[in-house]
């Protein structure tokens, strides 16, 4: 624990700004509702970011109009905390408004970073992060004013974490360039409570119980990506990701297998109402589960024809296919956003 | 001159007909080597900047000429046997037809419809209908079926509602095992022979469409056009048979002007040319315009042997007194439509030389044979009689209308001309160039091309109505962030434009490959800065893709469009036209254009382009000849402004019939004023012989009625109800020329016998006629 916290400082770096020289102006696009749409969230009005740097804010769930945004970057993520909202994205383009989404600024842009956010957490209007690709990981104690670059090498698997200590030893300049091209991506981070979850690229689930300052991986007979985890009460974390795996912690035990028989990827967990959760996929695919999650053992050389699902998973696509990315409820509605753009979701 | 014509022709009459019937004989003979020929290049202005990008290209990215097979299922699924042994059928025979490009014929058999999936170790894929395929197994259709969904072909290469099965197809310009031009038609009727006669069933429904199915439905139709000209040509027998009470009379002018055509056919196949589908309205034309001659003829030989001079000495004078004015007739229509040759566009100008040609050897047939022939003709005490009633009961019709030249009724009738006028005009205005409906005008709406066009439509995301910008920049190109990202950029801007369904580039491929390399995830569909990663992503689209050359200097952004309208087309080209400025730079060029909507813009462009020139020189050349031969300003006005009202009324009326200007129905207008300027010329110079001997204008007026009057009204009557017809004919197209040329004939006429005195009038005022 003391040697990955002091990894973590180690890693720590301020952050060089050039978001001076940039700005975009936006195209306000007829069919922007029915763009690449990538993330949502919502307080009391909300918020929906996706390619090109497409904005769109809504007070009431049903109209959301599309904003002026300094940058095309893609955006992957966004979070509203009051009224202050943050959208990160691709060229590691971090934008802020103060006012519900309708102005915005770019708080930080590295096109030469060559690398995208991909989530971004506030824990309150000052402090947050934002993580990435290639363990991307920022964090900001100023609202975003000025943001610092970390890297977690406790997300890393134990043999990968050895390895590199193995060669700290010897070089730190050897040390670092190898901690920067191993690190994963880190596709989510969820805060419960004070204890942070990650999901991430080759199998990394973890979790932190300091904001992220230090990490401990979840051990998952698994080695593809994850993107999204999501405790669904005291005892039991829902995790989903690559090619229709899910995977459920139950009292801090091993985590286990939850047969869907669909190789969709699921790209992140909708908890709804009573026993009921969901997880959303590419193919606009959508899994249907209920609480407890039954679990079996998986064999990933079974015959596919011959999958069974477990009790209680159905497996529903919605019409046009689109892969489904998030989504969330609002005003009694269940907005989600798709490759195809905004969709209401029925669920029962 | 015309003393020593009269003499030759009429001192040899008996020569004179043998020769006719030799040349009628022979070129008879050639007339029945007629045949249809349609191509797809003679639609094209080749010379328009886009079609000069269009074939520079061909090569790389194909042509416009594409066939689209729909072969769908009764039971709206295609996951069966026989649907799948169906739909190899259709592709294996689509690829053996002579004049298909073979390596672009695609649907789910070719090898290149290929899937890709993502699984945790990178990708996997094959070819959506595996090699051991055997379409009798369940499980392998489960199979096809689940990599038809990896594949993302629903909406393309399947119908969104999984009923139907495309297979496309490219057509060659050149017949391969010929090296001739590819005869559409044949390769049209193997069409509907090999795939819908062979595989159409209680089962299967197979769908066409394409270029070269539209017109080879065009020719079927068209073969109709035959049995209208028939009746055509009887209303006309029988109402010739009433105005000259002989049947002698009855058809020898129209013997001579069914010869015209016949020349003009045999000229045609004699110089090499084939009868386009679309202009096979001009032999008809033909014919009309030499019945108006004809009849002003048999009129004038009447006129004559009332007097009891015998038929031969009338039907010399007939002949002296007709060929100035109906050679002058005859020369301005040949040359109005000679005018047309300036217009770069194939089939116009084919129609140019058909119609002009057609138009010249009225002169021969109709001013010299028929005369020549009904001087052989014995018109009796007996013939004299019957006409002797008719004259006096025409005169006092005619002085009704003779009033028309009277000050009164002239300027109301020229006010109502005026009003006519400028309604017309701002009417006019609105026509719409280029095709105003989904499918293919030429064709009804129930007809089953364009059924068949809406089925696919309905059933795919994508059609034939696709329009494709060329970038044109340097080598490797597609290696560049920049210009993969301007790329991107244009295609959204032009996806937001009202009229684009979709749009696909290799810029907007790339970022779903680069999605695919990133284990799927959407979060990463977006153009990869780095170049390596940028290179990766292309290199797994190939050339036939048909998104990128060899060297990737060259990539089209196609835009799939709604319709192919030409308000669609010309918002989306103009879209284009502004948004490329934001992007192009000296080293990227957005080049309009390819695709089969891209033909279109270059043809609506042309033919808009085209039109105010060819009213400019078909009414040049009316105005040339009228002042050579009347030597008067004032009578080149009276025939040309009631010809220019008519016209443009026309342009109204096609305006209000949603008929647009396309390259069939640009030349109608300057067709339509090849028939009026008859009408006009033939009023016209009795009315000034008049003039210049001292009568007033009311009486010459009256004079030139009672001479000529009856014939032009007659032949606007009879060409009008034979035309009329038309309406139910099969092909939209001849039905749609059908009510234009009824309303030319009419209108026409009416211009002639009451617009023309009644500006006279006004022109001349008080000549002659100080009391009145």
């Amino acid at each position: 624990m003391k040697k990955t916290i002091a990894a973590c400082i180690a890693a720590t770096f301020a952050v060089n700004y050039s978001t001076t020289a940039f700005a975009e102006e936006a195209f306000m696009a007829s069919l922007v509702e029915q763009s690449v749409l990538l993330d949502i969230d919502a307080d009391s009005f909300v918020v929906i970011v996706g390619e090109r740097g497409h904005i769109l804010v809504s007070e009431d769930g049903n109209t959301f109009s599309q904003k002026n945004v300094p940058t095309h970057s893609t955006l992957t993520a966004t979070t509203v905390v009051g009224n202050h909202v943050w959208a990160v994205g691709h060229d590691a383009v971090i934008l802020h408004s103060a006012d519900k989404g309708e102005t915005w600024e770019i708080q930080n842009y590295q096109p030469e970073l060559q690398r995208p956010f991909l989530d971004v957490l506030f824990f309150d209007e000052q402090h947050g992060i934002a993580t990435g690709a290639y363990g991307l990981f920022y964090r900001t104690q100023d609202g975003g004013k000025s943001w610092n670059a970390e890297r977690h090498a406790s997300l890393l698997d134990p043999m990968d974490q050895e390895y590199l200590e193995d060669i700290r030893k010897e070089d730190e300049t050897f040390y670092q360039q190898e901690l920067e091209s191993i690190l994963p991506h880190l596709n989510r981070v969820t805060l419960d409570g004070n204890t942070l979850y990650m999901a991430g690229e080759a199998g990394l689930l973890a979790k932190s119980t300091n904001m992220g300052e230090s990490w401990e991986r979840y051990y998952v007979d698994y080695t593809g990506s994850f993107f999204d985890i999501k405790p669904l009460d005291e005892n039991t974390v829902l995790a989903v990701g690559l090619r229709g795996n899910i995977f459920v912690n139950r009292n801090a035990g091993e985590w286990e297998y939850v047969q869907t028989c669909s190789n969709s990827t699921l790209n992140s967990i909708l908890v709804g109402s009573g026993s009921t959760v969901y997880a959303l996929g590419n193919n606009g695919m959508m899994i249907t589960a209920q609480r407890p999650l039954p679990t079996s053992m998986r064999d990933p050389y079974a015959n596919p024809s011959d999958c069974v699902a477990d009790e209680g998973i159905v497996a529903s696509q919605i019409k046009d296919k689109a892969a489904l990315l998030n989504a969330t409820q609002f005003n009694g509605e269940t907005i989600a956003v798709t490759a195809n753009g905004i969709k209401t979701l029925n669920l029962k | 001159m015309t003393h020593f014509l009269e003499k030759l022709v009429f001192g040899n009459r008996k020569i004179v007909v043998v020769l006719f019937a030799i040349a009628t004989v022979f070129l008879g003979y050639q007339a029945s080597h007629m045949r249809l020929d349609a191509g797809f290049e003679k639609n094209i202005p080749l010379n328009h900047e886009y079609m000069k990008t269009y074939i520079e290209h061909r090569q790389d990215f194909g042509g416009a000429n594409n066939i689209l097979v729909s072969v769908c299922d009764k039971n709206d699924n295609i996951y069966n046997q026989n649907f799948f042994d169906t739909l190899k059928n259709v592709h294996d025979q689509l690829f053996f037809i002579n004049g298909v490009n073979r390596s672009l014929v695609i649907s789910l058999f070719s090898p290149s419809t290929r899937f890709t999936e993502i699984v945790e170790g990178g990708f996997a894929g094959g070819p959506v209908i595996p090699a051991d395929f055997n379409s009798s197994n369940p499980e392998a259709l489960e199979l096809v079926a689940a990599n038809v969904e990896k594949a993302n072909i629903v909406g393309r290469q399947v119908a969104s509602d999984y009923s139907c099965a495309m297979v496309t197809a490219q057509l060659l310009d050149i017949d391969p095992q010929t090296g001739e031009p590819l005869d559409t038609l044949a390769l049209a009727a193997e069409l509907e022979e090999q795939l819908r006669g062979q595989y159409e069933n209680e089962n299967t429904s197979i769908h066409i469409i394409g270029f070269a199915k539209m017109i080879g439905d065009v020719a079927d139709g068209a073969k109709d056009v035959l049995l209208f000209f028939a009746i055509a040509i009887a209303i006309t027998a029988v109402m010739v048979y009433f105005f000259s009470r002989s049947v002698m009379l009855t058809l020898l002018p129209l013997v001579c002007s069914i010869i015209a055509v016949v020349w003009q056919l045999g000229l045609l196949t004699s110089i090499g040319f084939g009868m386009d589908p679309m202009s096979i309205l001009v032999p008809f034309l033909v014919f009309a315009i030499g019945v108006s001659h004809g009849v002003q003829m048999i009129n004038a030989v009447e006129k004559q042997a009332v007097t009891g001079i015998g038929a031969k000495r009338a039907s010399m004078a007939a002949f002296r007194n007709l060929l100035v004015p109906g050679g002058i007739a005859l020369l301005s229509d040949t040359v109005g439509f000679m005018t047309l040759l300036v217009i770069d566009i194939g089939i116009i100008r084919e129609l140019a030389i058909t119609a002009s040609m057609g138009v010249a050897v009225i002169i021969l047939t109709n001013l010299l044979l028929l005369p020549v022939l009904m001087s052989f003709l014995k018109l009796d005490q007996k013939y004299v009689e019957k006409f002797v009633g008719k004259e006096n009961t025409n005169s006092r019709f005619w002085e009704v209308i003779a009033a028309c030249s009277r000050k009164k009724p002239a300027a109301i009738i020229l006010a109502v001309t005026a009003i006519l006028f400028v309604f017309g005009h701002f009417q006019a205005q609105n026509m719409k160039i280029g095709d105003l409906h989904a499918g293919a005008p030429a064709l009804h709406e129930t007809s089953r091309y364009n059924q068949d066009t809406f089925l696919i439509t309905d059933k795919y995301e994508v059609t034939v109505d696709y329009i494709s910008i060329l970038v044109e920049t340097t080598p490797e190109a597609c290696t560049s962030h920049s210009v993969m990202k301007a790329m991107d950029d244009f295609q959204w801007k032009m996806e937001n434009v009202q009229g684009v369904q979709s749009a696909v580039s290799l810029a907007s491929v790339a970022k779903i490959v680069n999605a695919g390399y990133n284990e799927g995830n959407v979060k990463w569909q977006v153009l990869p800065r780095n170049q390596q990663t940028l290179v990766q992503a292309i290199s797994r689209v190939p050339t036939s893709s048909g998104l990128l050359n060899g060297d990737c200097s060259v990539m089209p952004i196609i835009l799939f469009m709604e319709d192919h309208k030409a308000e669609t087309i010309s918002r989306v080209v103009d879209a284009v036209k502004t948004y490329r400025d934001e992007y192009q730079t000296d080293d990227m060029k957005f080049s309009l254009a390819s695709g089969p909507v891209g033909v279109m813009a270059a043809t609506n462009e042309a033919v808009s382009a085209a039109q105010d020139p060819m009213m400019l020189y078909v009414f040049g050349a009316v105005i040339a000849l009228c002042l050579i031969s009347f030597r008067s300003i004032r009578a080149t006005l009276v025939v040309v402004i009631p010809l220019y009202v008519v016209s443009v009324l026309a342009q109204a009326l096609m305006t209000y019939l949603q008929i647009g200007l396309t390259v069939s129905t640009l030349p109608v207008i300057a067709l339509g004023v090849g028939i009026g300027v008859d009408y006009g010329i033939y009023i016209l110079s009795t009315k000034s012989l008049m003039l210049k001997k001292g009568a007033t204008v009311q009486e010459a007026y009256f004079a030139a009625l009672k001479e000529r009057g009856s014939a032009v009204l007659f032949t606007g009557i009879t060409l009008a109800i034979g035309v009329s017809t038309w309406v139910f004919s099969s092909l939209k197209f001849q039905m749609d020329m059908g009510i234009l040329l009824t309303f030319m004939f009419v209108v026409n006429m009416l211009g002639a016998i009451i617009v023309l005195p009644a500006l006279a009038r006004f022109l001349w005022w008080n000549k002659n006629d100080p009391g009145a």
